[in-house]
């Protein structure tokens, strides 16, 4: 097994077990909360999921592996929305508010920016190769 | 490791500023301003209105035609004021806002001697309060109807007497503070950035949150108003006397505004509620119903503006809920407060109390 392929089922495991957490995680919470509700709370898992899972599971069907750096600003950027959406959950679901929330989507905003800037980067350099 | 450090470096900050909103969300308070100050100026307007409607009506005798055009003019509070606020005010009603506003930051002395007190009711010259326990939708509702002489005797305090953010404490506590007769919990404004906070005549917030402001003007009566529509300053020019910042509007004219399954938008379920409606001028009821508990289910949004509309409420506003929803009468909480699955009361930003 390459070392790219078992940077992408690292990966993969990362993120399924980050949908299985978020998705208990926004469940329990919400059992507890009096029927009081948060779209952001329901559905936090889907960030992990979508970002995730899907793109990993689809590269190793492929038998193609993301680059490293990529993956850093990818991952982090994961985790900033994820964690930004149950924060504004919890907050939804308290009744309260706060502007700083807003930190988290521009946060993983500018990740998601960074990794698809490594993507073309890497792309350009595989098409235009140094001698 | 030094190739994990940036995922790890990335990782602790995410979780330090995390712990930090939490921390500034929950837990760190902030005091913004004193409260207790008091602006009257409002039952001054409706006194000066009063005296020269009485002047027209006293004219009128004599020269008919003349009369009905200062009349005509008189009914208006000030320029852009509602058209309602000068009808129907007797001068002992206005008199009896200024009287209030003399003896606003001392209500003990607002309690007459000639005051008679029950676990049920209470009566002096000024207010007359009758507090009734009800079963509906399988939990228990308690109601008080509330005559006052003037809308002036109806107050609202802050926790510690302060404005400010997670300022809390036991509505028991701030009303017994504030020597109120009746108290409900208000709109806990203290956990919200935006939304109008007009308090005893006092703007203290004016940034709107584009939502349903509950306004209670000097003249005893009760609307619903979108914040869009007017700025603070406004509503108070316009003789607020109270304002919040909750909802949603569960009575408009007599009629339910919340639809059967659209409820607040976080709150899908029977829970405990409060509210807050008027039948007519400086006649109001104020409802707290039990929820979350064995005893008592709570209400739905729909559910408690129906059971306000069967006491003859003609606007109805729903403050906050949850295990907020506490009422205090005569020292005593009345109801079951719920927090944290116990019988307990939980501190609020603000009350509403006579």
């Amino acid at each position: 097994m390459s070392t790219s392929e078992i940077r992408m089922k690292k990966f993969l495991l990362q993120q399924l077990a980050a949908t299985l957490f978020f998705a208990f995680f926004g469940a329990v919470y919400e059992a507890f909360g009096h029927g009081v509700y948060s779209y952001f709370m329901i559905y936090a898992f889907a960030f992990p999921l979508l970002m995730g899972v899907l793109p990993a599971v689809m590269q190793l069907i492929r038998g193609k592996a993301f680059d490293r750096v990529f993956l850093f600003f990818w991952t982090a950027a994961i985790a900033s929305f994820s964690v930004g959406s149950v924060f504004r959950g919890v907050l939804d679901i308290y009744g309260t508010t706060n502007s700083l929330v807003v930190v988290y989507p521009v946060v993983g905003g500018i990740l998601v920016l960074c990794a698809l800037s490594c993507l073309l980067l890497r792309s350009r350099r595989l098409a235009f190769p140094r001698h | 490791m030094r190739k994990h450090m940036p995922a790890i470096a990335f990782r602790a900050a995410l979780l330090a500023f995390t712990v930090f909103l939490a921390l500034d969300t929950f837990v760190f308070s902030a005091s913004y301003r004193e409260a207790g100050e008091v602006n009257t100026a409002m039952f001054s307007v409706l006194s000066t209105e009063s005296e020269a409607a009485e002047e027209s009506a006293a004219e009128s005798a004599t020269a008919a035609s003349v009369t009905k055009q200062r009349m005509l003019s008189g009914s208006r509070l000030a320029p852009g004021s509602r058209k309602k606020h000068g009808s129907g005010l007797s001068s002992d009603e206005s008199a009896a806002g200024t009287d209030a506003e003399s003896g606003a930051t001392k209500n003990s002395s607002s309690l007459s001697a000639a005051a008679a007190a029950s676990d049920t009711s209470y009566r002096d010259e000024n207010v007359s309060i009758t507090l009734t326990e009800t079963e509906e939708y399988g939990t228990k509702i308690y109601v008080a109807d509330v005559t006052l002489r003037s809308a002036a005797f109806l107050k609202t305090a802050f926790a510690n007497n302060t404005y400010g953010k997670n300022v809390t404490a036991n509505t028991s506590q701030i009303a017994q503070e504030n020597n109120a007769v009746l108290a409900i919990n208000g709109d806990y404004y203290g956990v919200q950035e935006k939304g109008y906070v007009i308090r005893n005549g006092v703007v203290y917030r004016g940034t709107a949150k584009g939502a349903d402001v509950l306004c209670i003007y000097a003249d005893g009566t009760m609307e619903v108003v979108s914040d869009r529509a007017y700025t603070a300053e406004e509503l108070v020019q316009n003789g607020v006397w109270q304002a919040f910042s909750f909802g949603p509007a569960l009575l408009e004219d007599g009629s339910v505004t919340v639809g059967e399954n659209s409820e607040v938008g976080r709150a899908m379920t029977s829970n405990p509620r409060t509210a807050i409606g008027m039948i007519d001028a400086n006649h109001f009821v104020f409802v707290v119903s039990d929820g979350r508990s064995s005893e008592s289910e709570g209400l739905s949004l729909y559910e408690l503006a129906s059971f306000m509309k069967s006491l003859g409420v003609k606007t109805a506003y729903n403050l906050d809920g949850g295990g907020s929803s506490t009422m205090v009468f005569n020292g005593r909480v009345v109801n079951n407060p719920t927090t944290g699955g116990a019988i307990k009361e939980r501190g609020v930003s603000d009350i509403v109390y006579i």
